[in-house]
């Protein structure tokens, strides 16, 4: 004991008389210390969120797939845009007798995941609707209001080609054929025409002058084919935001709110929207920020879309508030529009609330309002595009998740339409074909037929729409059940016993996680069936290796800084060995063994070690500490995906302190055998040569 | 008298460079308990290399060196280490007291290092041997905070503290003035007279030879000369 208290004191008092080495060697070992303590408390977090908002909105914990899948099922990143091949569950309805049964498991939950492209009615489009459906009603005012949109549409179409006809090189025959169209379409004469005869000048706008207007862009909306109520109930982020949950056995679809935000709401409106979020979420400024600077210009060319929507009465309220903003700006309600869409830091909030309380009454906010149908084409797995019209319920959200891209990106649709779009067809479909196939025929079908039958006569059908050329399976399938429409609703009870992908399983308890795999995979084994399970970290695709990357980064970092800090231990070590030589050769002369002195040098880094570690992990947990009641706070989507919100709560896991303080003892002490065994050779006899 | 240490025909060789230096050519000399001796001799005669084979921090080239009878060339490191901690004690030339020790825990080292003496028996011996060398205000002091003289006395303290049977001085007045190096070898030798501890001390200095009861004289690594009763004026 009493040597222990010695060599204790004797390297507390070394330590104290080489200050400068003791001070670099203990801070680097302390910041080391304090890194790991730091690093590896947040990514656990981290990885704790992400499992959160992941497991707990889109993927479960597990997730079950046929043992036959060729692909690895992925949600998220590259490997998700792909198509996939992934088998097919059979019989679902016993593999989710046979996972439920399994201790742990809160829920099994249908699901496959794919993507359609929604196609919207143009502006255009929804002008000559409603002119004709003026015409059918017969007010003649409300048909003179709608005459004035489709027309102001037109003048604008026509000059959008007139100026692209000075962009392309050589006389293009398309431009020219839709200047002579639009031409007619925005003369007199032709209205004067369309109000006499009101059916000619209709098939006109519709066949002639709709198709030229294209204002939609490509959209993808991603979606999760799944029992919705079994998924509203399953996943406790999920809730909904507006509209209802369809009824039990209903076909239709559930949109994320963030995508509706995205692809449907009216541009000028979600780009106010994106610049006033910008603004007060994430204190950007218009003067500082260049994308809210394009932003503002985009906005101050959409005039159109707001004004198209607008009564004659409207119209007229509205330009009359505007004239008296912009008593200086000449021309029409549009130029006056703009002069107000040129939004600054100064003016923004009070236009915004304008904006909000005055003009978007009056305007359709979503192209596809809740409760409207619209049409989501896909391509199937076979590979020919395929048309299902789908009922929008409802949006939705995961609770915390709102502004996160990766969490928001999947919309939810029920298992039938999912089935269609994809083209998986049950037997009874098939034979409900073949019977098709033989009444009509077939081979007569082509893409305009299709087409005219598509927009022309009975919009309420469920349609195909099929390119030239294909073969006549395809066209078939195409067509799908064209006769008689698809059921407006199915059977729930059955609907399980058609065709899975993969299955989600979400579990009572996170933690039990590989325990529970394990039990899954001996009960699938036990009852035959030819299931897999994955864990969630592997089907998140690019997401669920961030956190590997992460780790990586980090455990290269501490690994770099421990090298340095072993380097250097050791260089001023060996250094202090030099200097000290006097001293040991005494000590061996005076009769302390070779093993008194390793002792002793290990045990000067020891409690350095110690000492620096104890600060760094002290002081690593009181941040930790302080953050976990602050939280960290951030508005950037891929940060709220990370936390599961926009803060996250760090907590202290106790092991993560005792490694880093082991990982630095063990550190310190590799580090000082070199130096301390050098020591230990000194021999006695150097005492014996003392300075002259 | 009985004999402590014997040196029989012993020859000491340096490797240097390609070459060896003979530092000790053949030397025998036996010293008996309670002996007060001075190796006298000029710098580099060999008297350094002696003391550190009777000091047992060297062993011989050839012949033999034995310290109370056990001969150092069979020993191991760790039983040389043993030796030297229970049976010799170093009186050093530049002190070489551990700078981050006090005078109390500088004399106290050697005893724990020795071990199994209980705190109280060891403070009785340490505050002994501190008030016999008459440093009892400079207990708490550490070696920097002391003069040249006080820090040879904390030596000889601790040279002294765990009773050695001979005690090893290489010219322990050289780096102290004349008259305090008159007063460490008035102190060495009321100790030698009081305990009967064995004192082989190396030095080329004739105030301390003539404290001395035997002289040993060498030159080129050999035994030139011996006196015992040391006539005045002799250098």
């Amino acid at each position: 004991m009493e040597r222990v208290r010695i060599l204790l004191l004797m390297a507390l008092r070394s330590l104290g008389g080489h200050k400068i080495k003791g001070l670099i060697v203990g801070s680097l070992l302390a910041f080391g210390t304090f890194l790991f303590v730091m690093g590896t408390t947040l990514l656990e977090n981290i990885e704790r969120a992400m499992e959160a908002s992941i497991t707990q909105s889109i993927t479960g914990h597990v997730q079950l797939v046929s043992k036959d899948a060729v692909d690895r099922l992925a949600f998220f990143g590259p490997d998700a845009s792909s198509e996939q091949d992934l088998g097919v569950l059979e019989d679902f309805p016993r593999i989710r007798e046979v996972a439920s049964r399994v201790p742990g498991v809160a829920a099994v939950v249908p699901m496959g995941r794919y993507y359609g492209q929604p196609i919207l009615n143009t502006e255009l489009d929804e002008a000559i609707e409603a002119l004709e459906e003026a015409v059918a009603g017969g007010d003649a005012e409300l048909i003179e209001d709608r005459i004035g949109k489709v027309r102001r549409m037109t003048k604008t179409l026509h000059e959008d080609f007139e100026r692209l006809r000075l962009l392309v090189r050589e006389d293009d025959p398309e431009t020219e054929k839709a200047l002579q169209v639009l031409g007619k379409a925005t003369s007199d004469a032709f209205w004067e025409e369309l109000r006499a005869n009101p059916e000619a000048g209709l098939q006109f706008l519709s066949f002639e002058v709709a198709k030229l207007s294209d204002d939609q862009t490509m959209v993808y909306l991603p979606f999760i084919g799944t029992d919705l109520h079994r998924y509203a109930e399953s996943f406790v982020h999920f809730e909904m935001v507006s509209g209802e949950m369809p009824p039990p056995g209903s076909r239709g679809i559930l949109i994320s709110q963030a995508a509706y935000d995205q692809n449907f709401k009216n541009r000028p409106a979600r780009l106010l929207e994106l610049i006033h979020e910008a603004r007060t979420l994430d204190r950007r400024t218009i003067a500082d920020d260049p994308r809210l600077q394009d932003m503002v210009e985009r906005l101050k060319e959409m005039t159109a879309q707001v004004t198209m929507h607008l009564t004659p009465q409207a119209t007229a309220e509205l330009d009359a508030d505007l004239r008296a903003r912009f008593p200086e700006v000449e021309g029409d309600l549009d130029d006056r529009l703009a002069a107000f869409f040129a939004v600054d830091d100064a003016n923004f909030d009070e236009r915004y609330a304008y904006f909000q309380e005055r003009i978007v009454p009056l305007i359709p906010l979503y192209r596809v309002p809740v409760g409207g149908t619209f049409t989501l084409r896909s391509m199937t797995k076979s590979g020919y595009p395929k048309a299902v019209n789908v009922k929008l319920w409802g949006t939705f959200r995961f609770k915390g998740l709102e502004r996160s891209e990766l969490a928001s990106a999947y919309s939810l649709i029920d298992l039938a339409s999912f089935r269609d779009l994809l083209g998986l067809m049950t037997a009874e479909k098939r034979r409900e074909l073949d019977t098709i196939r033989s009444e009509i025929e077939v081979e007569e079908i082509d893409a305009d037929d299709v087409e005219a039958f598509l927009f022309g006569a009975e919009p309420e059908l469920e349609i195909g729409s099929v390119e030239e050329g294909l073969d006549l399976d395809a066209r078939l399938e195409a067509l799908d059940v064209a006769e008689g429409g698809t059921p407006e609703t199915f059977d729930p009870a059955e609907i399980e016993k058609g065709t899975i992908l993969n299955a989600a399983v979400v579990l009572d308890d996170p933690s039990s996680l590989s325990k529970t795999m394990v039990l899954l995979e001996e009960a699938f084994e036990r009852e035959g069936l030819r299931v897999k399970a994955i864990p969630w970290t592997e089907v998140t695709g690019v997401v669920g290796q961030l956190v590997v990357v992460l780790r990586v980064v980090l455990y290269v970092l501490i690994g770099i800084i421990f090298i340095v800090a072993l380097v250097i231990i050791n260089n001023s070590m060996v250094m202090a060995t030099m200097d000290r030589i006097g001293e040991i050769g005494t000590m061996r002369a005076i009769g302390a063994g070779r093993g008194f002195v390793l002792v002793l040098f290990l045990l000067e880094t020891l409690v350095l070690g110690l000492f620096a570690s104890a600060l760094g992990a002290l002081g690593a947990t009181g941040i930790l500490a302080a953050l976990g009641s602050s939280g960290i706070h951030t508005h950037e989507p891929f940060f709220i995906f990370l936390f599961g919100g926009t803060a996250l709560y760090p907590a202290i896991d106790v092991a993560n302190v005792v490694w880093g303080f082991v990982v630095i003892v063990i550190i310190s002490v590799i580090s000082t055998l070199y130096p301390a065994r050098l020591a230990a050779r000194v021999p006695p006899i150097v005492a014996m040569q003392g300075k002259e | 008298m009985a004999a402590i240490v014997e040196v029989e025909n012993v020859i000491k060789e340096y490797p240097l460079g390609k070459l060896s230096v003979r530092a000790l050519d053949g030397v025998s000399v036996t010293f008996g308990e309670g002996e007060f001796a001075a190796i006298a001799a000029p710098s580099g005669a060999g008297k350094t290399t002696l003391l550190n084979l009777i000091g047992c921090v060297d062993v011989p080239t050839s012949g033999v060196v034995r310290i109370d009878g056990q001969a150092t060339t069979d020993l191991s490191d760790a039983q040389l280490t043993a030796l030297r901690l229970h049976k010799l004690g170093f009186i050093f030339q530049s002190f070489n007291l551990i700078a981050v020790l006090d005078t109390y825990q500088n004399v106290e080292f050697p005893l724990l290092l020795l071990g199994g003496m209980t705190k109280k028996e060891r403070d009785r011996r340490v505050r002994a041997i501190v008030e016999q060398v008459g440093l009892e205000k400079q207990i708490r002091h550490r070696p920097n905070e002391l003069s040249g003289g006080q820090r040879q006395r904390v030596a000889i303290a601790r040279a002294l503290v765990t009773q050695p049977r001979i005690v090893l001085a290489d010219e322990p007045t050289a780096n102290l003035d004349s008259a305090t190096g008159e007063n460490i070898i008035a102190l060495m030798k009321e100790i030698n007279r009081k305990a009967r501890t064995t004192f082989i001390f190396s030095t080329h200095d004739p105030k301390v030879i003539a404290h001395a009861e035997r002289v040993i004289r060498m030159a080129d690594g050999k035994i030139v000369g011996e006196e015992n009763r040391l006539a005045e004026g002799v250098a």
